[in-house]
């Protein structure tokens, strides 16, 4: 791999042990790929920030980088945490709130932003064409499908190590010849909810080896629908990328096809209970964006959440801070807008939740094994309808 | 005799001697090898109940969640890490947790050549390995 002289020196220590040890990282890891060189990138977003995911073993070298003075050099975000600042960190065990400051506290301390989200693209929207090191699956797959900005799938500490530098090695998605598409999906059906896009997205994932997909017929997906697709299709492959419109095709690649049957299939198979009173309903997965907040408002508006049944809508604070008006709409219905974290990278097994019922394919993928739930994907109108009377 | 010298790719540099550890299987460091006393924990992995203190741990490639490279780091701060890793496969969880802890490790080595007990002399610099003396029986 070709360095530069400055990148030389970082390499060799002269710029002290925390770049040498993030310099070496993104060195190994790019001669692994077969990279040639190290390109700058515009932003990172890391992964591995919740307590309940990372448990202690990261604690200790956050401590060392954060200690060492090292800094973010690019605007680097960072996913959801275990808890937010006003629900949650009254509801759960003290000393794992503690632990959590704890990494927070060293996050900070090297200058990343606090956005304890899994969507930072509502932050700051990438450019088309930026090149980036970005963690949390969903996420790269929205930037490299929908905004059309370069990522590869980092790991949280690939990530970080990104954010420190300010490069990436180039491999992978960061090549205009890794991200042509090789399979035509051809949708033999109209997907005509949210939670189908979803469906469409564990399907992909599952069937896709290593090819980018040019699925047809989404023409009219929103971008709320396109970001349920890839994080699920994320969440059960190693695809970082789909195309959806106005590309052209080279003729001759291959071509699968999905009937309503597979998505029908695929959504009963995320089912994971007959029980229809969940303990929670979850909306959130990914954050919600500002249209979807106004949309729930619009949904519940003069209904009341049930008793014994909760209502989560989780999104970024940056997204609450702008739909003020709407949030204050929710809450007055007994359903809670929450921020900085989800309910994957929660405890939710720690409140007593047994049955999560959600409109969010990935959280049906994830919470039977991280959150010990049954599970119940139904569409975003049907989960609410199910948590409110009326 | 002379001893068997394999030879693979450098991917952490240091030098170590000693008894290694062989698995056939992947391993996920997260949530299969346990960060207090070094462990392997991982169920139906066929070196479940042994420790990786010390050794030379031989295994196929890893797999899993990126915060197992943060395992190995909490490993190595306790000194119950690896003496190196061989891995047939580098993949970027093992090879970024090697780098962060210090371990030295080399890939692209044909695993099934060595057993668990043989005494092996690793020179990552140069991506060699040598099986010093075989384990008995």
């Amino acid at each position: 791999m070709y360095l530069t002289k400055e990148e030389e020196r970082i390499y060799n220590g002269e710029c002290g042990w925390a770049n040498q040890v993030c310099m070496k990282i993104l060195v190994r890891l790019g001669e692994l790929f077969n990279a040639t060189k190290l390109i700058p990138i515009s932003s990172a977003h890391v992964s591995g920030v919740s307590y309940k995911t990372l448990g202690d073993a990261p604690t200790e070298f956050l401590e060392a980088l954060a200690y060492a003075n090292t800094k973010a050099y690019v605007k680097a975000t960072l996913n959801p945490q275990s808890f937010d600042r006003e629900y949650l960190c009254k509801k759960l065990p003290q000393n794992l709130f503690r632990k959590q400051l704890r990494v927070m506290e060293y996050f900070e301390k090297m200058d990343f932003v606090p956005s304890l989200t899994c969507t930072p693209y509502y932050l700051e929207k990438p450019e088309k064409g930026a090149h980036l090191a970005w963690a949390e699956s969903s996420a790269v797959v929205y930037a490299n499908s929908v905004i059309g900005a370069w990522t590869n799938r980092e790991g949280g500490p690939s990530a970080l190590a990104a954010a420190v530098i300010g490069k990436t090695p180039d491999y992978g998605m960061h090549k205009a010849e890794n991200r042509q598409p090789k399979v035509l999906v051809k949708l033999g059906t109209r997907l005509r909810s949210d939670v189908e896009f979803g469906a469409l997205g564990i399907f992909l994932g599952k069937v896709l080896k290593d090819e980018i997909p040019f699925i047809q017929g989404l023409q009219k997906a929103s971008a709320d629908n396109l970001k349920q697709l890839g994080a699920a299709m994320a969440s059960t492959g190693m695809v970082n990328m789909f195309y959806h419109c106005n590309d052209t095709l080279k003729s001759g690649i291959e071509k699968i096809s999905i009937e309503a049957k597979d998505i029908l299939r695929t959504v009963e198979n995320l089912t994971t209970t007959s029980k229809q009173k969940p303990n929670l309903v979850f909306v959130g997965c990914p954050h919600c964006s500002l249209a979807e907040i106004k949309l729930i408002a619009s949904l519940i508006h003069h209904r009341k959440v049930k008793e014994e049944t909760e209502c989560w809508i989780c999104t970024s604070r940056h997204i609450q801070e702008k739909a003020k008006k709407y949030v204050t709409k929710i809450e007055q219905t007994g359903a809670r807008v929450i921020t900085d974290t989800c309910v994957v990278v929660t405890w939710t097994d720690k409140l007593g939740i047994k049955t999560i019922m959600t409109n969010s394919a990935k959280t049906a993928h994830y919470a039977p094994t991280m959150n010990k739930a049954e599970t119940v994907l139904v569409s975003l109108k049907e989960s609410l309808d199910a948590a409110f009377r009326g | 005799m002379l001893p068997t010298i394999l030879k693979g790719r450098k991917i952490v540099e240091g030098y170590c001697k000693a008894e290694a550890l062989v698995s056939t299987k992947p391993i996920s460091f997260l949530g299969g090898v346990d960060p207090a006393d070094g462990k392997i924990i991982e169920k139906n992995h066929d070196l479940c109940g042994e420790c990786v203190k010390g050794k030379v741990f031989c295994f196929p490639h890893g797999h899993g969640s990126t915060v197992g490279s943060y395992v190995l780091y909490s490993l190595a701060k306790k000194a119950l890490a690896p003496k190196a890793i061989i891995n047939q496969t580098a993949d970027p969880v093992v090879v970024v947790g090697a780098i962060i802890s210090n371990i030295p490790m080399t890939d692209q080595i044909d695993i099934k050549q060595i057993r668990s007990g043989d005494l092996l002399e690793v020179d990552a610099d140069k991506g060699l390995v040598k099986i010093l003396k075989r384990k008995r029986g």
